[in-house]
């Protein structure tokens, strides 16, 4: 089923040894290498089982680093992975709950209360892709209306408010990571968990965008709409510094480009196009 | 470095080709996306472009391509140059390129976060990352794809008429 040219036994062992290099205690960030490895191994065979597998024999729970490092890829692989990988997903909530219950209180890293919020938040992202399975992992606007074909609001409310939930998680989510900072070490480990973070409140934001537009567009009824505008503008204004604190992280312009908002709002009833990709 | 060493090299890889057993299409990949600090040349890579037309030239092309385009990062060369070449081909090489490659698309958006400092702490990930990014966004964007496609063949066949107006 893979076009590429692919031999399935290699690919296997390959991807054992890809999640132990991913998650190996060392206090880093997961190599991107073996990341990609796994994300490449799910659209190659439509399947994820044999990394949630491969994470469960590691004996990662007993490190606080490991663990951490292996949210991070459990994040990645969610986001840029075959769809499927969100649907197999799923099934592993007890798993991830096992994660967050094994660390101690604050760790002796300090990745206990990170690894926890990590968890819930992968939790509630996991219960909206449940819901909500037009989104992909990554939440892409222009997937997105590749396969609804349109630009509907009529679903419009609903899925923006829980949107909104989840991006809220994301800030506070966010705002943890940089109070953990310490100054003592380098925190590359912890900076590289705001790389899927970034792109995810990004597109999100992009979305929450187009998708008010046309609910204004549509219903006109700017009173109704009113509760959602005044969540939207602060939650660009929280966005803003967010993604101004990360700009001052050279490890992390390194490896992506952080989006710079402008310093108002966007106009919501401007027929403007989604903000462009960064 | 010196030109001596990249003599080397290129003797290295005549002797690989032969002893690897690499057909001549795929040798032909092979030096155009080569560890050599300098580009693809435009002969090779329209070369290759002409090649995708042929089915069979074309699996070996997208088996060599990649080969290349999953190295390590040691050789972020040949992942540039991989992605500068199929650059190339998508604007004029064959139908089957696009299709291939929009099946296969996850190969080069998961290459918009490659990441390889070198020993002198230069960051040649950037290179492969903002190409990565340039290719994705063609792929993901029809219009423009066949629009870009159109131009170049009309290019192609006016200059190719140029000294025979019939």
């Amino acid at each position: 089923f893979p076009t590429r040219p692919v031999d399935r036994d290699k690919a296997e062992t390959e991807l054992s040894l890809n999640i132990k290099k991913a998650t190996s205690p060392e206090e880093t960030a997961p190599k991107q290498k073996h990341v990609r490895k796994c994300i490449v191994y799910t659209w190659d065979y439509h399947s994820s089982v044999s990394i949630w597998t491969g994470l469960r024999v590691q004996p990662i729970l007993s490190d606080e680093v490991q663990t951490f490092k292996a949210l991070i890829m459990v994040h990645k692989i969610l986001q840029e992975g075959h769809p499927v990988t969100l649907k197999e997903g799923q099934n592993q909530t007890g798993w991830l709950e096992t994660c967050a219950r094994t660390v101690g209180n604050d760790g002796q890293r300090g990745y206990g209360q990170l690894i926890r919020t990590y968890v819930s938040f992968i939790l509630s992202k996991l219960r909206f892709h449940r819901h909500r399975p037009e989104f992909n992992g990554l939440f892409e606007y222009e997937e997105y209306i590749s396969l609804k074909n349109i630009d509907d609001p009529n679903e419009g409310y609903e899925t923006i408010s829980d949107l909104m939930n989840l991006q809220d998680q994301i800030d506070s989510f966010q705002k943890l990571i940089f109070a953990h900072f310490r100054n003592s070490n380098n925190n590359e480990c912890r900076i590289s968990s705001l790389v899927p973070l970034v792109k995810e409140s990004y597109n999100i934001y992009r979305f929450i965008t187009s998708m008010l537009r046309a609910l204004f567009r549509r219903t006109g009824d700017a009173e109704a709409l009113e509760p959602l505008k005044q969540r939207y503008n602060s939650q660009h204004y929280a966005l803003r510094k967010f993604y101004y604190e990360c700009s001052n992280l050279k490890y992390l312009t390194g490896l992506i480009n952080v989006p710079k908002l402008g310093q108002d709002p966007p106009n919501l009833t401007d027929n403007g196009a989604a903000p462009e990709l960064p | 470095m010196s030109s001596l060493q990249h003599m080397g090299k290129s003797t290295l890889r005549v002797v690989k080709n032969y002893t690897k057993g690499y057909s001549d299409v795929q040798s032909k990949v092979r030096d155009a996306t080569s560890n050599d600090p300098w580009g693809p040349s435009g002969t090779q890579m329209n070369e290759l472009a002409q090649m995708t037309y042929n089915q069979n030239d074309f699996v070996e092309i997208m088996e060599m391509l990649d080969k290349r385009l999953n190295d390590k990062g040691k050789n972020w060369r040949h992942v540039f140059k991989s992605l500068t070449v199929l650059d190339y081909l998508l604007h004029a090489g064959s139908e089957n390129v696009v299709i291939y490659f929009r099946d296969n698309l996850y190969i080069i958006k998961t290459l918009k976060e490659f990441q390889f400092v070198d020993e002198y702490g230069k960051d040649q990930g950037a290179n492969v990352r903002q190409k990565a990014k340039d290719i994705t966004n063609l792929l993901m964007d029809e219009s423009r794809l066949r629009e870009e496609r159109r131009t170049r063949a009309s290019m192609r066949d006016r200059l190719s008429r140029g000294g025979n107006p019939d």
